[in-house]
């Protein structure tokens, strides 16, 4: 689902298989120098920990959720983005806008609400991908923290219970020049496949949608930079 | 414009009505005309380019719900968005598409065909109708044997020089300049698009292909595949792709990383080195029993078989219409409506009986 954001962890963890350890490694993960992150404290066996090391300090709290039970799976994909903070934002939390950045969305209608929480919104996919709409609900939009989260609840595809949490926090290195977004999401695994499938599946549209965001931010923010010379 | 006799029978709507009117039609001797707006818009002209451009300006026009249909003396061509909502095929029709070499008879054939379904948008196909001819003939410059002494080795290096320039300009975010889509100078590294072509000299055919569109030559009435359709299950593309470091993993059938349901492609740029643009080249010498070449994509493929489709190239052949080329591509056209092809439909039919005079 080209709205779904997916995760390739920059560094492998222990639930990777060799496959997927290839495609880390000729490339397919978006950078990630991520910040080692310090375990939140929560209860043994119900936390998933799969993305410590990959989700950056900063915004992990955001990205918590139980481990994912037989049947489910889950990824985080980090993005790193030439670009203010600011401008990044302003393009992820256009929930009604989502093709502004996501290519693989062909249309976007509103079903209820207008752009805040609960608003639910319709998209249609572009050709070639195993799906044709999505029908997603926004969950969270912090304009404050920069988060914000859906929920797929309908649509023609295979990806059930799919919620997904997208995050988006200055760079440490250059706060004011760089961004790193992070989006992760947990997910059914559809009948017939592994979850190894899944997160491949996923991860490779996440990750051309953030990268597709990236390249938005970036020219946004040159605009923006032109206009104030 | 007047309309040549066969898109009279062109011109018709799929539907137990129409067939009716069709068949009606078919039993009077004298033609009163295509009655009503048809699903089919028709340009008849011996020139490939200016049916080219009429075509794609019905096209566009007319938007994704009309088909078209063109004819020439010495092919024809359909193509129609069928069950899907846009059109995102193209199609490419240039005779005589390369200077003769030094030494060439000047009227030697030289045709080049092309057939280009496109997804995630309709720009790398529209693209490729555009240029994927001007690459080739280039390429064929370049080499230095005339072509009637060209080697298939020396045909694949040809093709394969060509594809890659395609793939490199789509990819660079040089958009045809007939485009207009949706996606508004942005660059679209999820758009791609299959491409197999043809061209066509007195002793031989040369087909490359990328993708899932297909090559199929009529030779006394059986079915020749010139190309191999690009699956990522086919056993070669499936060692291939896992050996890049890639995954073809079943999501709606077999696709690469669970995305695209094709092993090679113009664009995707997102999906190198995974999905790559080499094209399969074969060079096949024509002969006496040799019927006609179809070009298709998918759309047709999926539910005609080679053998159905040679049946109904040789039927419409047997009724001695002048312009049997373009009744054959829109009768094709028509079956895989009638077959409910959930994809765009466009068929490219090229004589290719010898001494069939202009």
């Amino acid at each position: 689902m080209p709205c779904i954001p997916a995760s390739s962890p920059g560094i492998p963890h222990q639930h990777q298989h060799q496959h997927h350890r290839a495609l880390a490694g000729v490339g397919m993960a978006v950078g990630c120098a991520a910040e080692a992150a310090v375990a939140a404290a929560g209860v043994a066996g119900t936390r998933c920990g799969a993305h410590d090391g990959e989700v950056p300090m900063e915004v992990a709290r955001h990205h918590e959720h139980a481990e994912p039970g037989s049947g489910r799976c889950c990824s985080a994909v980090v993005q790193h983005v030439a670009a203010p903070a600011a401008a990044v934002w302003s393009v992820v939390r256009r929930f009604d806008q989502p093709q502004a950045y996501k290519r693989f969305v062909r249309s976007c209608a509103l079903l209820a609400g207008d752009g805040g929480v609960g608003t639910l919104r319709e998209v249609r996919v572009v050709s070639g991908l195993p799906a044709a709409s999505s029908r997603e609900r926004l969950e969270i939009l912090d304009d404050e923290s920069h988060v914000l989260s859906f929920r797929v609840v309908g649509g023609e595809h295979r990806l059930k219970n799919y919620l997904s949490v997208t995050t988006v926090h200055p760079s440490p290195s250059a706060p004011t020049a760089a961004t790193v977004v992070v989006e992760s999401y947990v997910v059914d695994v559809p009948p017939g496949n592994t979850p190894e499938d899944t997160r491949v599946f996923v991860d490779t549209i996440v990750k051309c949608n953030l990268q597709s965001l990236a390249k938005t931010a970036e020219k946004l923010a040159a605009g923006a930079r032109a206009a104030g010379s | 414009m007047s309309m040549a006799e066969v898109c009279c029978d062109s011109a018709v709507v799929v539907g137990a009505e129409a067939e009716a009117r069709a068949r009606a039609r078919a039993g009077r001797r004298r033609r009163a005309g295509v009655e009503g707006a048809g699903r089919w818009n028709a340009t008849a002209t011996a020139a490939g380019v200016a049916a080219e451009e009429a075509a794609t300006r019905k096209r566009r026009a007319s938007g994704g719900e009309a088909g078209l249909v063109v004819v020439a003396k010495r092919h024809g061509a359909a193509s129609v968005a069928g069950r899907r909502r846009e059109m995102e095929d193209a199609v490419s029709l240039r005779e005589a598409f390369a200077a003769p070499a030094n030494g060439e008879v000047a009227a030697a054939r030289c045709d080049f065909y092309g057939v280009f379904d496109g997804h995630g948008c309709s720009h790398v196909a529209d693209a490729c109708r555009e240029r994927m001819h001007e690459l080739v003939a280039e390429e064929m410059g370049a080499g230095s044997p005339a072509a009637a002494a060209r080697e298939p080795a020396s045909w694949t290096e040809t093709m394969e020089r060509s594809f890659a320039r395609m793939d490199a300009e789509v990819i660079a975010g040089c958009r045809a300049e007939s485009g207009s889509c949706r996606c508004e100078g942005q660059k679209c590294d999820h758009v791609g698009s299959t491409a197999v072509v043809a061209v066509v000299e007195e002793s031989r055919v040369v087909v490359a292909n990328c993708g899932d569109s297909r090559a199929v030559l009529c030779r006394g009435g059986a079915p020749v595949q010139l190309s191999s359709d690009h699956k990522p299950d086919r056993p070669d593309e499936l060692e291939r792709i896992e050996a890049a470091g890639g995954r073809v993993i079943f999501w709606e059938g077999a696709r690469v990383l669970g995305v695209l349901a094709m092993s090679r492609s113009i664009g995707d740029a997102y999906l190198k080195p995974y999905v790559t643009a080499v094209p399969e080249v074969t060079v096949t010498g024509r002969s006496d029993f040799d019927e006609c070449l179809i070009l298709a994509s998918d759309g047709l493929w999926d539910v005609v078989s080679n053998e159905a489709a040679c049946e109904v190239a040789q039927s419409c052949l047997r009724r001695g219409r002048q312009r049997w080329c373009a009744e054959a591509a829109a009768v094709l056209t028509k079956l895989a409506l009638a077959r409910r092809s959930s994809d765009n439909i466009s068929v490219v039919v090229v004589d290719l009986r010898r001494g069939n005079a202009l």
